[in-house]
């Protein structure tokens, strides 16, 4: 029921908020939440439990009323009790059979004798019938529904940078927070709560604010002092390493970066466990606190409270000065201090009665309501009939981020909770987190860490402030009281009763970490936030151990569940385009991706099929001239007295003995003497050289020569220019006729032979130039700056005209290149190729002083070979489907290799690959079987490569 | 409801019996001691019992059973491996595993869901027909397929992947996921019945090597004589190792993982990336379980970062662009053993007595049974098992390298 | 995320950096025995513990070495290769 206007509420009352639940149209107010809404239209219950779909309501009114979970349209799991109401809102319960009210599944509750804990791990599992009991099982778990039409939502994430951080706005976060700034740190406050102000602004023992905290409020001095940064409705999701820590709200992810963390994220109330403790109705005392002061919603009428602490006596006089009865205090205590609120309690005649306790609570004749409770103490037992129970016995620690952050923890017996034991270099807790329970002293203790995590930043000295210790015990140790009946929940997430502990004990999940994953207590969305202390105090007792030697587990992040959206940001997917890429797409590239890169894998036309295509850019350059853009392989340049013994050492032939003005093959391993890369190393001069890499190797390869460079101290510099020059291979017989059109260097054979490398200029523009042959064909790479490279390819592209030139893309060079037998170092290579099995030994140079793999290679030398790369060909006859890359070759029914490269060469009218096999296969002329995905066999003829031009004539001037 | 469940109803008190027998005290001896009490460590036990006889074993867990990298693995078995050696050994796993749960009376959850390895590039396709292929040769059920057939199994995907299209798949019908602590459990409580003695919260602080030959084990709670050990330790391997100062290639490095809230059955099959980074499967509560590649450098600790939630998620909507409003509620890390050629190293060591059951990197849940099976074998005969030969830790004297790391470089 | 300082360009993310591993003096290949090369190669000091590990800073390609506690992950200190204060 809405209460008149309660000063401090958070509600707008002037905005009327309409919206449905479960069918029906329901009005609140802006700064409702769904839950209080809900609670204020009397709308029943909010939810349906896990497990025996038991009606549930509020618990906490904090992030973990796990029980009261929406879907909104194609949002799962949204949380009721802290989610915002929102116009026009369409809100179902998750996870019920036939709606809420009449949820079929609720049959499950009638059978829970049949469930024990674990239940499922002893039957199911007939081989037959597992899968039907699995989809049974799977329909039944699980919350909310996914949406496949849900769009994907991309966000901005922040970053965020501050001397330091507090977590939390209460009472100690609030006064850690002034005490920073006022020592001049720049500090950020945050808070997951629509407003700051923590329990100061709702546990009130029933009048206004406190007298304190209105003389003297803290809060508005943070908002006025200029160095506090508050935000409201953000929660700190994770601690990470070096004071990273994200924040979550307002839809964006922040990521700050602090000097030091005030931890002020106070404690969980935390239920008690007794029959029936989950019916809708029972709820935390600090719920129905801030049902009250934020929310102006009176949660029940007539009320039993159950304490064990004067905060319970505080929940009392809120209540009852907001029009509940007060049906009786009962206070687990046999005798307490008479606080303050004990004494207002009583003096307003309401009953309290020392050392009870509820023994169980009874549901209406629906079972959707609680009508009493069964309460026992002194002997005596009597029911006190009530329409809603507070639960106030105890409290514990938010300690989420301080386990994250490497706190050591341990059990403090005065207050019968877990404190920070150590805490890791910059990382403060104040407040309850820390066991510290009364407002004046959570203050104070907010003034200490505060100043000590200014001074941990470098900005004043911690101060000393002795914080004093708690009058009473805020938490009792054991609020838990058995019944035959079961039903007193410990975890309401997943419905685990007292008895399911008992018997996850006695089956030998003794230990915490056993008991949780037998259990599965604290698993559920609100991870263990008011099931793992009550859990952990039942293992101690069960098992005869204190709380400390039980210890907890393991708190990871994140605090509170963050949506996939916040956390992926925008989406970061980089690729690298070449400087040619708007030519390439102007002429209707097929785009692939090479390692980071789009390359054309060919060019599209109109009236041809891939296929097509790729042939006649390969008989182009057979013929007559073609052009491909190869900017994206590794451009490197070694400069200094000792460049050449660099390449020396890292690759496997020689290159001190190379000419000025030449190029020659390079081949580099690793250390294992596995093949790794290959390009081309051409020297422009004495002491400087300009060489290539595999497009995937280029960033890799750089990296680790200049690794090697620092390491061995050669006087001689490595340059990475692999994105700053465009490069493009102009290749065919009628490549130097159109060339010569463009430049005025001498292309005669004996002016700029095969290999050789020129420095000149082409269409105006400075170039490198490298006569390759890789394809086989007369050409030409040409090297420019990436900014001139789009002028280059349209000069040659407007010269070639006359040529026919055409360009061509990846697949008619891996074509043009197999013909002539050239390997490609990842797809003809695998991760334990070395030199030897791909016929590399002519390029090996065993007899130089050192290089990298060298040794590795003596050692491999000397043992027999396993396999070896060949070429193969199959009948010029042959018309059947044919084989495929990685298609094995068979030898007496076991494998002897696999197909590296196969392609059909237009060329020589036949399939033609490389293939490695056993060596006894390796022989030329040896018919060798492959095996096809249908499992038929294709017979194969090993051929000598080169098959293209074997005596490289195409390279010499013709006669 | 299986008749089952009604003896839970029909008895006043709970039914079941202790699955693991408290010990209060070790023996002073034991024919074998097997350091590590997960999933690998007790099928060892369990088949040392079952298939030789050999019960006078200890199993020396320095936590609690299963809480290493079994209980933090994303439960992903198949056999659909690239060598030869692995598709064996894998395979043999893979036929232990669909028997387990009858066997251990325990239901593991074996859910047979279907894997599929999407390819994203022509050279990960290629890769994909390799190991299919080399699969079929071993009669494992796996083949390439395209991006229709990935279509069909998972309607909902994005085939375009955000700039990295599928072009096709490596389809292995008989991937699966399991419960996987249970799994710990169900060969915990078999090596128990058999006489095994399962120690937890023991450590092992030193081992007690004379002439060669293993003598005993020194622990946290005393020492014990064996002539025989079993190193089966994931993530601590080398520690241990270093007791015995024998070298490996090991290196440890963390792999992490994290979950969604739970959510109803959207996803049947278990989907794997490996240009996006991805394993993601549903498991029966519902949670997504998600992983990605290894922590780029080397470290002792489960922690978490931020960056690896960041990254996974991104990647996940790229595929499954619907899930932006699905919440990660928790991640989690284990430490992985990882060899320079994926492949792990198992059997005998130089010296005598001291098995070694290690380089288990990211591929070590689904191998529990056959490693079980063939760590047994090889204690009990003190001879190598056939399925582990490729396996020896000699092969990095011998460059003999086994080619795993293209299969597994990001397939769980 | 972890901070890494580069001895050129100060504390920056872990994310720009790239982690070779724990520096490894190289035995000389013309004396050595295959087997110990064969270690060389292949093993690697795999316990935890406080190591000289090749770290680079991708963007100005800076390799240092770093000193870190592979165990809590702690970066002691990082220096140019050879210039140890």
């Amino acid at each position: 029921m809405r209460l008149p206007p309660v000063p401090g509420e958070w509600l707008d009352r002037s905005v009327d908020v309409s919206f449905s639940f479960e069918g029906k149209t329901y009005r609140g107010h802006a700064g409702d939440t769904i839950s209080s809404a809900l609670l204020a239209a009397d709308a029943g219950i909010l939810g349906r439990s896990f497990k025996y779909h038991r009606p549930r309501s509020v618990l906490s009114m904090a992030n973990h009323d796990v029980n009261a979970v929406c879907q909104w349209g194609d949002r799962p799991n949204v949380r009721a009790d802290v989610t915002r109401l929102q116009a026009g809102m369409d809100l179902a319960a998750v996870n019920t059979f036939g709606g809420l009210k009449s949820d079929k599944a609720s049959v499950l509750g009638s059978l829970s004798r049949f469930l024990p804990v674990g239940f499922y791990y002893k039957s199911f599992h007939t081989k037959r019938l597992f899968p039907m009991w699995e989809r049974l099982f799977r329909t039944l778990t699980g919350l909310g529904k996914v949406s496949f039409n849900t769009p994907h939502i991309r966000t901005a994430k922040r970053y965020g940078f501050c001397d330091v951080l507090v977590i939390g706005a209460g009472p100690s976060g609030l006064a850690a927070a002034l005490a920073a700034a006022e020592q001049g740190a720049e500090v950020v406050v945050v808070d997951e709560n629509a407003r700051a102000g923590g329990s100061g602004g709702y546990v009130r023992g029933g009048f206004g604010p406190q007298a304190e905290q209105l003389a003297d409020d803290p809060l508005t001095r943070v908002l006025a002092h200029p160095g506090v940064r508050l935000m409201t409705e953000t929660y700190a999701a994770g601690y990470y390493a070096d004071h990273w820590v994200a924040l979550v709200g307002g839809d964006v992810l922040t990521k700050m970066r602090t000097k030091s963390v005030v931890v002020a994220s106070g404690a969980y109330e935390q239920p008690a466990v007794f029959r029936n403790n989950d019916l809708p109705g029972i709820m935390l005392a600090s719920a129905a606190q801030r049902l009250i002061y934020r929310y102006a919603v009176r949660p029940m009428q007539q009320a039993v409270v159950l304490t064990a602490n004067q905060d319970g006596y505080r929940a009392a006089l809120d209540l009852a000065a907001h029009g509940v009865e007060i049906v009786a205090v009962l206070d687990l205590r046999l005798s307490s201090t008479a606080s303050e609120p004990e004494l207002a309690v009583k003096a307003r005649g309401i009953p309290v009665l020392p050392g009870h306790h509820i023994v169980e609570a009874l549901p209406g004749a629906n079972g959707k309501s609680v009508v009493g409770a069964i309460v026992a103490g002194r002997g005596k037992m009597r029911t006190l009939a009530c329409d809603g129970i507070l639960m106030s016995i105890g409290w514990a620690p938010a300690a989420n981020l301080l386990y994250q952050a490497g706190t050591r923890m341990r059990y403090e017996q005065s207050l019968e909770q877990f404190v920070p034991d150590t805490l890791p270099p910059g990382v403060f807790a104040c407040g309850r987190v820390n066991g510290v329970h009364t407002l004046s002293a959570r203050r104070l203790d907010g003034q200490r860490a505060g100043s000590a995590a200014a001074a941990h930043a470098g900005f004043g000295d911690a101060r000393v402030i002795t914080v004093p210790a708690e009058m009473e015990c805020p938490t009792h140790p054991w609020p838990i009281v058995a019944h035959p009946k079961g039903k007193n929940f410990v975890d309401f997430d997943e419905d685990l009763q007292l008895k399911d502990f008992e018997n996850a004990v006695q089956e030998g999940f003794d230990n915490i970490e056993l008991l949780k994953r037998f259990s599965t207590v604290g698993m559920g969305p609100s991870q263990g936030k008011h099931s793992n202390m009550n859990a952990l105090r039942i293992l101690a007792r069960l098992t005869g151990r204190e709380p400390q030697q039980v210890g907890t587990t393991t708190a990871r992040p994140f605090f509170h569940p963050v949506p996939m959206s916040l956390l992926g940001g925008r989406g970061f997917s980089p690729e690298r385009r070449t400087p040619l890429h708007a030519r390439h797409e102007a002429l209707g590239a097929q785009w692939m991706m090479a390692s980071v890169w789009q390359r054309p894998e060919h060019y599209r036309l109109t009236d041809k099929d891939r296929q097509q295509c790729i042939r006649e850019e390969a008989m182009a350059v057979r013929q007559n001239v073609g052009l491909i853009d190869v900017g994206t392989l590794g451009k490197l340049e070694v400069i200094g007295p000792q460049a050449a013994e660099l390449l020396e050492r890292v690759y496997i032939s020689k290159y001190a003995n190379l000419k000025v003005g030449m190029t020659r093959y390079a081949v580099m391993c690793d250390e294992s003497g596995v093949v790794i890369d290959d390009g081309v190393v051409g020297r422009l001069a004495e002491d400087h050289f300009y060489f290539t890499t595999t497009t995937s190797g280029a960033a890799t390869i750089y990296r680790e020569l200049s690794r090697l460079n620092t390491m061995w101290r050669l006087d001689c510099g490595i340059v990475n220019h692999t994105g700053a020059f465009a490069a493009v291979n102009l290749a065919g017989p009628k490549s130097r006729a159109l060339l010569s059109r463009l430049t005025s260097l001498d292309l005669s054979a004996t002016a700029f032979p095969y290999l050789a490398l020129r420095e000149g200029v082409v269409a105006g523009i400075p170039a490198r130039l490298m006569r390759v042959g890789f394809v086989g064909e007369w050409g030409y790479e040409i090297h420019v700056p990436a900014n001139q490279g789009a002028t280059l390819w349209d000069a040659l592209m407007a010269a070639g005209k006359a040529f026919a030139l055409r360009p061509f893309g990846v697949e008619a060079q891996r074509l043009l290149r197999l013909e002539k037998g050239h390997i490609i170092i990842g797809q003809d290579t695998d991760g334990l190729t070395n030199p030897f099995d791909v016929g590399l030994e002519w390029a090996l140079k065993m007899d130089k002083p050192f290089f990298v793999g060298q040794r590795s290679l003596h050692v491999i030398g000397r043992q027999p070979r396993k396999q070896k790369l060949v070429g193969f060909v199959l009948d010029a006859q042959f018309n059947g489907s044919a084989p495929q890359e990685c298609h094995l070759v068979i030898d007496c029914g076991e494998i002897a290799g696999r197909v590296t490269s196969i392609a059909w060469s237009p060329t020589l009218g036949c399939h033609i690959g490389l293939a490695f096999v056993r060596p006894e296969l390796a022989e030329t002329g040896t018919a060798i079987a492959i095996r096809l995905t249908d499992r038929s066999t294709v017979s194969a003829t090993v051929a000598r490569t080169p098959f293209y031009d074997p005596d490289n004539l195409k390279q010499k001037e013709p006669a | 409801m299986p008749w089952r469940l009604l003896r839970f109803a029909t008895t006043k008190k709970h039914p079941e019996p202790r699955m693991f027998t408290e010990h209060a005290e070790l023996k002073p001896s034991y024919d074998v001691v097997i350091i590590g009490g997960g999933g690998h460590g007790l099928a060892a036990a369990y088949y040392l019992g079952r298939d030789h006889g050999i019960t006078n074993v200890a199993v020396l867990e320095k936590g609690y059973i299963g809480g290493g990298n079994t209980g933090r693995n994303t439960t992903i078995i198949r056999s659909n491996y690239l060598t030869p050696e692995g598709v064996k050994f894998y395979d043999e796993s893979v036929n232990l595993w669909q028997d387990l749960s009858q066997e251990f009376d325990l239901n593991l959850f074996y859910a047979n869901r279907g894997h599929f390895t999407l390819a994203h590039t022509d050279s990960a396709l290629r890769t994909m027909r390799w190991r299919a292929e080399v699969n079929k040769h071993y009669g494992v059920d796996s083949e390439v397929v395209g991006p229709d057939f990935v279509k069909r199994a998972a309607p909902m995907i994005n085939l375009s992947c955000g700039h990295a299209p599928i072009l096709g798949a490596l389809y292995h019908a008989p991937g699966s996921i399991a419960r996987h602590d249970a799994v710990a459990w169900g060969y915990g409580r078999g090596a128990d019945m058999r006489g095994a003695e399962i120690h937890q919260q023991t450590e092992v602080l030193g081992i007690d090597v004379r002439g060669g030959k293993v003598c005993g084990v020194q622990t946290s709670r005393g020492y014990i004589a064996t002539d025989k050990v079993l190193c089966a330790v994931a993530g601590f391997t080398p520690r241990i190792l270093d007791m015995v100062d024998i070298k490996t290639p090991i290196t440890i490095h963390p792999l992490q993982a994290m979950v969604s809230e739970p959510l109803k059955p959207w996803l049947d099959p278990i989907l794997v990336s490996g240009s996006l980074h991805i394993y993601v499967s549903q498991s029966a509560r519902g949670e997504l379980v998600m992983g990605a590649s290894l922590d780029p450098y080397e470290l002792h600790s489960t922690r978490s970062t931020l960056d690896f939630v960041e990254g996974l998620s991104a990647h996940m909507l790229d595929m499954f662009p619907f899930l932006s409003h699905v919440k990660v509620m928790r991640q989690w890390a284990g430490m992985a053993d990882m060899t320079p050629d994926f492949a792990p190293i198992m059997g005998k060591t130089p010296i005598e007595g001291f098995y070694l059951d290690a380089g288990w990197g990211t591929w070590g849940f689904k191998a529990t049974p056959v490693c079980g099976k063939t760590m047994a074998h090889t204690i009990a005969t003190d001879t190598p098992h056939p399925l582990i030969n490729g396996f020896s830790l000699d092969r990095f004297r011998n460059y003999s390298l086994t080619g795993e790391k293209g299969a597994a470089s990001v397939g769980h | 995320m972890k901070i890494m300082t580069c001895p050129f360009n100060g504390p920056r993310p872990v994310s720009e950096f790239f982690y070779w591993g724990e520096i490894r003096p190289m035995p000389d290949p013309a004396t050595c025995s295959d087997e110990s090369w064969a270690d060389y190669i292949f093993n690697r000091n795999g316990a935890p513990g406080v190591k000289q590990e090749w770290w680079c800073h991708i963007a100005s390609n800076t390799w240092f070495i770093a000193e870190r506690n592979t165990e809590k992950d702690l970066v002691l200190r990082t220096y140019l290769f050879e210039e140890e204060l």
